[in-house]
């Protein structure tokens, strides 16, 4: 038997509504938790299940997700946040035929009403799909011949595999929504045209042009804009470089435009950024990335001027910049001109931030200030009804996953646009969060160390655009799902009526966490989830949510009630072991009842057997086992202190107990895991099972 | 409290006591049956050695003869006794009845202690009672013998007149506690105290000087108690397993010093000594020579300390 | 609180020899706290029977209870209607004695059992530790010894200062795990200075309202409907 079936539902929270970190800092509240639970339990195709609820790119998030959620996973408190982006991307590539069968089809349309999204990146797509499975009549007008926006022609193949992106546009075009590739609006067709075709329309073309610099020399050739060249690096096309190419901008995007440069061939790439190396708005891997392929990144330079020779581009001045923000951190760059730098180069790319190309709704009534369209954040309204916009275009540039969380707040408001005539505010996106780790908690946490690929050799990786980054195996993608702390589903007062406020979850608990106010009270924030205490409550009060064995008795029950007791391997052996010693889902997936009949052995997985009670240890005996094996991590391996301690007392307790009743406590034995479950379960039970006890029991 | 001046019961002990001789006294242990023969012999072995000699009151917890019939044997034969009671087995009913029994036999001292708790005899698993402690047992006994009535204000028919003893131990915790605690015995109406074993001269000597400091010994007798040690065995035993009694390693040391076959010897040399030390230290008015087990060498013991004749009234 | 320490199993599985279906029911309050007659001690003895009686090759049905007190006539009324509806032949109290008894009262032709031996009122020292701290004697004396029971925690009861036997703070009667409690009393008193308190004699105390003085009640007058 696997895991009992009732914990597969989502994991509800004692924190009601007050989500873990993670899941609040990521912008579709993804339930972290719950899916590295499942892959840590081996359900991985029930993993995707909690991921596509939410995010129709999982598989692009999997590769190139910023993952707010990893910089807010509480477990830095312990040592280093769980490596979640990587959990994401083991579980897509590991569940491609679940992702088919469970592939959503299109819905019957069922309004007269219809809706056109102009933009086919992830935010217009999200909303595309969100309309189409709400019975909507959807038309998405694309200027480009790929889906998936910048996903698809701006970020580079080494990072994103256009597979990848596919897998996602697969699974969101089977939802029936209709698409015209290659029709730019404005040009292909006017603004006005949709407007008359539809009862409503979504801007979501994003920001799909660089911005350029007013300096001299920037019509010179050799100078590209970032976008532009991307594009054409992402459909084949080789820009030609020269030997030394310079990119300008400090951030991600620049940081993209130089490594994708640097594949082309150039000797030398230079970054040249007004920032500081710690000002640096580029994520500090990214840097690190790209150093280590030898790019070399010029810091506190400000552009002066593209010098050139016969019209190409011959070298650049820089000028010092002396301070980028001014006394409110805003941005107003100010320079030392006494100060200057020539750098000889034969390029130039600029990738300085991106702006929308709106010259579409010229002549429209939409308003655009600025350059950027006017719009209201919290009813994604434009200045004309019917007109709302989403993604980048709306929130400036961002993350893959902000546009989607867009795309799904523009469905809605397009939905009920669409069945009401009216304006929806969006409730605040406001979510309360349990907040951090308390230290003095973390302190008395085992650290485990965060599992890390290596990526492709630098000197490899610049030969082309193949992707550098391996998935995780089986084995890494377990053990660090169960680095998950599983914030605040630990241990509650499940029947506060039957605690008698003995103080014994306070006394035992390993981490001093739980309380007695009256009646005992274990902190969502702080419990650690060992579910210590709920395994030595007298009133058997305290339920762990993240596993409660009131219900893996059910299901053992369930399981044994399936067997023929006659015909079952004797001695049959129950035997329970805990779940984080497996490196593979061998063991984690359901027995049959075949199985456990030839073999003489259920397995009972238990994230962490020394939550099991004394009744837990004696039950397995009235349900016909003739011996109980409590397989637990070895010596000194278990993820929470004390554990064990009590583990042994409790085992000893049971033992004395099962010879009074004259059953015989040697039935019941603790074995210490030697390496892995996978390895070394089969050994232990088999070893178990052929000592010699004399007679089974009761029968 | 205890006024000397006052005769108490007249009995042998008191007088000899009163009259100013240095009392010996010693313990004759009633058999574990009603083997009055076997008592007799041990009568006839300390007889004209001691001015009285205790019967105690199933010892150690462990079951033997009443002490009232066994003191009544002991006065038929010649002995005066001092009849133990422990309020381990009585509440104060038949406490008070006893007293009367046993002074009707002819009984004329007593002994008021609280007992061994019963887990250490041979029947763990009974029930106590305890209903009174020592001292007030000394109370009602006092009450009855100066007031003349019972402990619940009625009046005794007959005089009751008792020579009250109550036991002492200077070798037990709290140290500053055991004079305050003498102090309360004679308080409740002891009369003389006998002390628990002395092996620790110098803690003995510190006892007595707090006491007299008190001027206890104005107001009651104190005899030294002291067990002659039959071997280093015994010796080595004694200290580790009788709560209450602790035995300086350089005694321990001079026992094991001589021969096997010596070391009875040795022990009754030590005993001789120890007598000669108790008698100079201020307030010592007598010994309680507790030689368990050992009656026929009660004569020799007396003799050696020059202690026979014993005074004769 | 009570404390009540679990009976020998064999004790309990042969008072149930003769009975078919039974009840074992714990109490949610003492016992629970003393690790004893909670939830979870029913449910590892109801376990322990079935095994044990199953072992024998005679099936029986040990169902399963446990109220918020026994001591108390609505918290069992559950109790007994179940045993009534379900024709339950005989009932195991994991409660104090006072549940038991109280139980059995009420319990008409059906037999009770204990499920403990109930030991004293105690107090927790550690996980899984409790110690004797108050005899129930109906007239606290502890106003005299600093607030520390001579009666209850004495070996011998003694009033009046300890026997002979204290060493090192430790009762004769098991010195390992007894402290003598006159060593308490006097090490208190002299930190409260209040010593000479010892020097007076307790005379004998008035047993009548612990006991032996009958059968006791507690009636709080105006609060209760006197028939
Ligand atoms: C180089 C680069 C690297 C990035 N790396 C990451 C990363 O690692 N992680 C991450 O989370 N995010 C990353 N991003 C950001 C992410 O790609 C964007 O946030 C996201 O794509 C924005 O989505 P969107 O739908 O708003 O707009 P876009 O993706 O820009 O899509 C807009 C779409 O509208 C189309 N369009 C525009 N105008 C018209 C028109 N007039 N008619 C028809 N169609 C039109 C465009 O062709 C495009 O397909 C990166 C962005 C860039 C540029
Ligand atoms: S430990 Fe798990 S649940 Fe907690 S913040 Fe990190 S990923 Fe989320
Ligand atoms: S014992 Fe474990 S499960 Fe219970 S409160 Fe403490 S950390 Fe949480």
């Amino acid at each position: 038997m696997s895991m009992d079936k009732s914990s597969q539902g989502s994991l509800q929270s004692i924190a009601g509504d007050v989500l873990p970190t993670c899941s609040a800092a990521c912008p579709v509240h993804t339930d972290t938790r719950e899916y590295v639970q499942r892959i840590s339990k081996g359900d991985y195709e029930g993993a995707l299940d909690v991921l596509l609820e939410v995010n129709p790119f999982p598989s692009v998030c999997g590769r190139i997700c910023h993952h707010p959620c990893e910089s807010k996973c509480r477990r830095v408190a312990i040592d280093e946040a769980v490596s979640l982006r990587m959990l994401k991307r083991f579980v897509v590539e590991n569940t491609a035929a679940h992702r088919i069968a469970r592939r959503k089809k299109a819905v019957q349309i069922n309004s007269d009403k219809s809706a056109a999204i102009i933009g086919a990146g992830p935010a217009g797509l999200t909303a595309a799909m969100d309309l189409a499975l709400r019975g909507y009549k959807v038309k998405v007008y694309e200027k480009d011949t790929k889906l998936g926006g910048m996903l698809a022609h701006a970020i580079p193949r080494y990072r994103l595999p256009p597979e990848a992106l596919a897998q996602d546009i697969e699974d969101i075009l089977a939802t029936g929504i209709e698409v015209h590739f290659g029709s730019s609006v404005g040009v292909d067709i006017s603004f006005e045209q949709l407007r008359k075709e539809n009862d409503a329309v979504l801007i979501a073309v994003g920001l799909s042009e660089s911005h350029s610099l007013p300096i001299p020399g920037t019509g010179s050739k050799g100078v590209f804009l970032g976008v532009t060249f991307l594009w054409d690096v992402a459909n084949g096309l080789c820009p030609e470089l020269g030997e030394r190419t310079l990119v300008i901008g400090g951030g991600n995007v620049a940081i993209d435009i130089a490594r994708a440069a640097k594949r082309l061939g150039p000797k030398n790439v230079y970054m040249a950024c007004l920032e500081s190396r710690e000002e640096m708005p580029a994520w500090k891997w990214e840097i690190a990335e790209a150093e280590e392929e030898g790019i070399e990144i010029l810091n506190s330079w400000g552009p002066k001027a593209i010098l050139e020779k016969d019209g190409a581009v011959r070298a650049m001045e820089f000028r010092r910049c002396a301070s980028v923000f001014d006394a409110q951190r805003r941005f107003s760059p100010s320079y030392d001109e006494s100060v200057t730098n020539t750098v000889e180069v034969d390029s130039v790319i600029l990738g300085i931030g991106q702006k929308a190309n709106l010259d579409f709704l010229l002549g429209s009534e939409v308003s655009v200030n600025g350059g950027r369209l006017t719009c209201d954040r919290e009813s994604m309204a434009t200045s004309e009804p019917g007109v709302f916009a989403c993604g980048e275009v709306m929130t400036g540039p961002g993350s893959a996953i902000q546009a989607v969380g867009t795309g799904h707040d523009a469905a809605k408001v397009l939905a009920h646009y669409l069945e009401t005539g009216e304006i929806l505010k969006l409730p605040d996106k406001n979510t309360i969060n349990i907040g951090e780790l308390p230290a003095a908690t973390a302190a008395k946490a085992r650290r485990l160390d965060r599992v890390c690929v290596d990526l492709t050799d630098p000197a490899e990786r610049i030969k082309d655009f193949s992707p550098i980054e391996p998935v995780y195996t089986e084995e890494e993608a377990l053990s660090e799902s169960r680095r998950c702390l599983s914030c605040a589903t630990g241990a509650h007062l499940q029947f506060p009526n039957h605690c008698a406020g003995c103080l014994t979850c306070v006394r035992i608990c390993p981490f001093g966490v739980a309380q007695v106010r009256r009646t005992a009270f274990m902190p969502p924030q702080e419990c650690q989830t060992c579910g210590l205490c709920a395994a030595e409550c007298p009133a058997f009060a305290i339920e762990v949510l993240r596993f409660p064995t009131a219900a893996m008795k059910k299901s053992m029950v369930e399981n044994v009630a399936g067997l023929d007791l006659e015909r079952v391997a004797r001695p049959f052996l129950i035997a329970y072991c805990c779940v984080n010693g497996t490196t593979s889902r061998k063991y984690l997936k359901d027995q049959s009842a075949g199985e456990i009949m030839e073999t003489g052995v259920l397995r009972i997985l238990v994230p962490c057997v020394g939550r099991l009670s004394m009744a837990d240890l004696v039950s397995p005996f009235e349900l016909g086992a003739d011996k109980v094996a409590v397989v637990s991590c070895p010596e000194g391996a278990c993820y929470y202190p004390r554990v064990e301690g009590w583990l042994e007392r409790r085992i000893t307790r049971t033992q004395r107990y099962l010879d009074e009743i004259g059953l015989g406590g040697e039935k019941l034995q603790l074995f210490k895991m030697e390496g892995s479950g996978d390895e070394s379960w089969t050994r232990i039970w088999e070893r178990f099972r052929a000592v010699n006890l004399e007679t089974a029991v009761g029968r | 409290m205890s006024d000397k001046s006052v005769v108490k019961s007249g009995s042998n002990l008191e007088r000899v006591l009163s009259s100013g001789h240095f009392a010996v006294t010693c313990e004759c242990g009633p058999p574990k049956g009603a083997d009055v023969e076997h008592l007799e012999k041990k009568i006839a072995l300390v007889k004209g050695c001691v001015d009285a000699a205790n019967v105690t009151d199933n010892q150690t917890a462990v079951v033997r003869m009443s002490s009232i019939a066994a003191s009544y044997i002991l006065v038929k034969n010649g002995v005066e006794p001092v009849m133990q009671m422990v309020t381990r087995d009585r509440n104060r009913i038949a406490a008070q009845s006893d007293l009367f029994g046993a002074y009707a036999l002819g009984i004329r001292n007593m002994l008021c202690l609280t007992g061994d708790h019963q887990t250490f005899g041979n029947h763990p698993k009974s029930k106590n009672v305890f209903d009174i402690d020592s001292l007030q047992l000394l109370d009602v006994v006092r009450t009855i013998r100066d007031s003349g009535v019972v402990n619940s204000g009625d009046p005794v028919q007959g005089g009751v007149k008792m020579f009250l003893g109550a036991a002492a131990n200077p070798f037990a915790d709290p140290f500053e506690f055991r004079v305050i605690r003498l102090a309360k015995k004679i308080d409740a109406g002891a009369d003389f105290v006998q002390t628990q074993c002395i092996y620790d001269m110098n803690r003995f000597r510190e006892f007595m000087k707090m006491a007299c400091d008190m001027g206890l010994d104005r107001k009651c007798y104190i005899l030294a108690g002291l067990t002659p040690l039959k071997s280093a065995g015994m010796a080595a035993y004694m200290n580790k397993n009788v709560a209450g009694i602790s035995i300086p390693d350089e005694i321990i040391k001079r026992i094991r010093g001589v021969a096997k076959t010596e070391q009875a010897e040795e022990g009754i040399r030590l005993l001789l000594e120890q007598i000669q030390e108790v008698r100079e230290i201020p307030g010592v008015a007598g010994v309680h020579i507790m030689a368990i087990e050992w009656e026929e060498r009660v004569k020799e013991i007396t003799e050696r300390a020059g202690l026979l004749p014993r005074p004769r009234f | 609180m009570i404390v009540a320490d679990p009976k020998p199993f064999l004790q309990v599985k042969g008072y149930l020899e003769d009975f078919q279906k039974v009840l074992v029911v714990g109490c949610g309050t003492c016992t629970t706290v003393c690790l004893s007659g909670g939830e979870a001690e029913v449910q590892i003895l109801a376990s322990g029977l079935r095994i044990a009686f199953g072992k024998d090759g005679r099936k029986k049905t040990i169902l399963e209870g446990c109220v918020q007190r026994q001591c108390d006539l609505e918290f069992i009324v559950p109790v007994l209607s179940q045993v009534e509806a379900e024709g339950i032949d005989a009932v195991v109290s994991l409660a104090c004695g006072v549940g038991v008894n109280f139980l059995a009262d009420r319990l008409g032709n059906i037999p009770i059992f204990p499920g403990l031996d109930t030991t004293f009122y105690g107090a927790n020292m550690q996980q899984g530790l409790w110690a004797e701290m108050c005899a129930g004697c109906g007239s606290c004396i502890v106003a005299y010894t600093g607030g520390i029971c001579p009666v209850a925690r004495c070996s011998k009861h003694l009033l009046n200062g300890p026997c002979g036997g204290s060493e090192k703070g430790k009762c004769e009667v098991d010195p390992k795990n007894i402290d003598c409690v006159w060593q308490l009393i006097y090490d208190r008193l002299k930190r409260l200075g209040r010593l000479e308190d010892l020097r007076n004699l307790l005379p004998a105390k008035d047993w009548s309202t612990a006991s032996d003085g009958g059968v006791r009640r507690s009636a709080r007058e105006q609060l209760y409907d006197v028939k």
